[in-house]
């Protein structure tokens, strides 16, 4: 009689992986998720509830959370407008430029473009807190201190090399013959760009707006340099401040730390799709 | 009008290689011509330069009476149909079939009428508002036509465009193409590396190798009076079949001796020969110019040449014995499909000598009875 090993050995033998598997998979996602967990945690609980336990919430009130959140909403409420706007305006800047950018580098040849590209690459060995004072020295020079210009003109250039590497890659791969068809069609050089590059390359164009949407949203140091007017100024700074206080307020500033939160996951939420298609499309090219 | 013409025309891309050489070619308007050989030959380069999406090195083209060389794509008011049919994957195909017209500032409502007509020619009308991924290759490529048919250009440019279609599809399409070209009446530009698809499309073909035209005429022409050795073996399915040996002469006779067979050419083939009588040539006579001795069909005198069959593929109402002689391990007659043949049986073919051929064994080929060689 033959056995089925599988009843008597194979799934004896698989569950020991599975376990460990899943069990890193836990481990992993706990190590995510704990800050998460901790700062929704305590931003329901007053300083005294915080200080008795920390980990757990224990008699959650609804009054305390709406102070919590009320106070925090006037701490940092202001700030979330203006980060949105240099969102919008730096990311929007940035991938127009990449785009234009790698497009010229992936389809037209012209002398030096070689030398041109290993010169651009260079730039990202630069570590970006090195430039900080001769940029803001030029900065002051150019009249742009306490200015947004000054935020989204920098914030579009930086990152620009990730982008155009990147860019210039995924141009590269669209079919010449889309580029021929448009061409024959009556498609100038920008219309190919918004028929044919945008369309075709929308996944990996999302990818790197999410991308640029949170390292702007999440920059701190210029605009601490750069902004001079709290009412400008960006909320990554103003959560900054909150530390400052001269009592700290944990409640609070969880939650405001969970409002500064909130406008990222909305856009990932709506945006999680093209981001994996964009990750996916980097991976398995083709 | 919609002539087209190309004077001198040559193409030597970075690094030397020459893909098109001193090309001189006069497509009349509404003719539909084709441009077929091997790949690399330079049929694509060409069709490329006349649609501009290729730089002229030499030579001129004109369109509709007007030199275009510096002309953009896009004004040369040509359209053109890829091989790889080159839809917008994210656009519908009504999309697809409007973007040109869009791009033009046509109104909304001419967009529309010349959309659906052309869907109408197609039958494509019920799949306008899907996208290029819910379509069949056939479908995509009568999405293809379609969106060039929409522009009522003076020329249509195809760049193989069946050549990812299976067979069947194929002929299909093929006879759809044909029917469209009487509907349209448009000068049309067709290349292909398919023979058999160029002789059945083209009101004339142009037959390319190595970046040179070799012979441009009508199918019937180009099939019946090969300019070379070249064109013979292109054109015609199985190929022609190419024997070399020597020509004799023999009071007043001509012979052509292969080793093991002479074959006598008749006189007013002999005429066009005698200064070649005691040299090297090659003899050319197509599968269908062969028939068994006993059929009936071409007995003659002096026209047997003794086979011993290797591989019989019947085909229904023909079938093609795959044969040799002793000294030529390859010939194919296609011959009634009647008669028992086995492999390994010797017979005798009787040669229609009407329709042989006599080439240079040079690199040129030349065919030797043809008028004018």
């Amino acid at each position: 009689m033959i056995e089925d090993v599988r009843t008597t050995s194979g799934r004896g033998a698989r569950p020991t992986a599975e376990v460990v598997k899943h069990l890193f998979v836990l481990l992993v996602l706990s190590a995510t998720f704990f800050p998460l967990y901790m700062m929704l945690n305590i931003s329901t609980k007053t300083n005294r509830d915080f200080f008795r336990d920390p980990w757990v919430p224990r008699h959650v009130e609804a009054s305390v959370v709406r102070d919590n959140y009320a106070q925090a909403w006037r701490t940092i409420g202001f700030s979330i407008p203006n980060t949105m706007f240099l969102c919008a305006s730096t990311s929007g800047l940035k991938l127009v430029a990449a785009i234009l950018a790698a497009y010229v580098f992936a389809r037209f040849a012209f002398p030096l473009k070689g030398l041109l590209w290993a010169g651009v690459m260079v730039l990202m060995l630069m570590p970006g807190v090195a430039n900080l004072v001769p940029l803001f020295t030029q900065l002051r020079d150019m009249g742009l201190l306490n200015t947004y210009a000054a935020l989204v003109l920098t914030g579009a250039a930086a990152g620009q090399t990730f982008n155009l590497f990147i860019l210039r890659s995924f141009i590269e791969d669209t079919p010449e013959e889309l580029f021929e068809a448009a061409e024959v069609d009556g498609a100038g050089h920008l219309g190919k760009i918004w028929h044919v590059v945008v369309p075709m390359n929308g996944s990996i164009i999302a990818t790197l707006a999410c991308l640029s949407i949170v390292s702007v949203w999440n920059n701190f140091m210029l605009p601490l340099l750069i902004v001079r007017d709290p009412s400008r100024q960006v909320t990554a700074v103003a959560l900054y401040r909150l530390a400052n206080a001269y009592v700290r307020e944990w409640g609070p500033t969880m939650a405001a730390y969970t409002i500064a939160a909130v406008p990222l996951v909305v856009m990932f939420l709506f945006t999680m799709r093209y981001f994996v298609r964009g990750v996916a499309a980097g991976s398995i090219k083709g | 009008m919609a002539e087209v013409i190309l004077e001198g025309v040559t193409k030597v891309f970075p690094g030397g290689v020459v893909a098109v050489k001193d090309m001189d070619l006069h497509i009349r308007d509404e003719e539909f011509i084709v441009l077929v050989g091997p790949s690399g030959c330079g049929k694509s380069t060409t069709l490329r330069m006349v649609a501009g999406l290729e730089e002229i090195t030499a030579g001129t083209i004109s369109i509709g009476g007007a030199v275009v060389n510096d002309v953009p794509p896009k004004n040369r008011d040509i359209a053109m149909v890829f091989q790889n049919y080159a839809l917008y994957p994210h656009m519908t195909v009504y999309k697809n079939m409007a973007f040109a017209l869009k791009l033009r500032r046509f109104p909304r409502a001419e967009i529309d009428k010349r959309v659906r007509e052309a869907a109408r020619i197609l039958g494509i009308g019920e799949l306008l508002d899907r996208k290029p991924k819910a379509l069949s290759g056939g479908q995509r490529q009568r999405v293809a036509v379609g969106r060039a048919i929409v522009r009522a250009p003076k020329a249509f440019l195809f760049d193989e465009p069946l050549s990812n279609l299976d067979a069947k599809l194929r002929v299909e399409m093929r006879a759809e193409l044909k029917r469209l070209h009487r509907t349209l009446q448009t000068t049309t530009i067709y290349v292909t590396h398919d023979q058999e698809e160029a002789m059945t499309l083209g009101d004339r073909i142009v037959v390319m190798k190595d970046a040179v035209v070799h012979q441009c005429g009508a199918p019937l022409e180009v099939y019946d009076a090969p300019a070379n050795r070249f064109v013979a073996g292109f054109v015609g399915t199985p190929p022609m079949n190419f024997l070399h040996g020597r020509l004799a002469g023999d009071n007043g006779a001509v012979w052509f001796d292969e080793g093991t067979a002479r074959i006598r050419l008749r006189s007013e083939q002999a005429g066009r020969l005698t200064a070649w009588v005691g040299r090297e040539v090659v003899f050319g006579a197509r599968p269908e110019a062969m028939s068994l001795a006993g059929e009936g069909r071409f007995a003659g005198e002096g026209n047997v040449l003794s086979v011993q069959v290797a591989v019989v593929e019947p085909l229904g109402e023909k079938m093609d014995l795959y044969a040799a002689t002793p000294r030529h391990g390859h010939v194919v007659a296609r011959v009634d499909a009647r008669r028992d043949i086995q492999p390994g049986q010797s017979v005798a073919l009787h040669l229609d000598m009407r329709k042989v051929h006599v080439f240079d064994p040079g690199d040129a080929g030349a065919n030797l009875l043809r008028r004018g060689a």
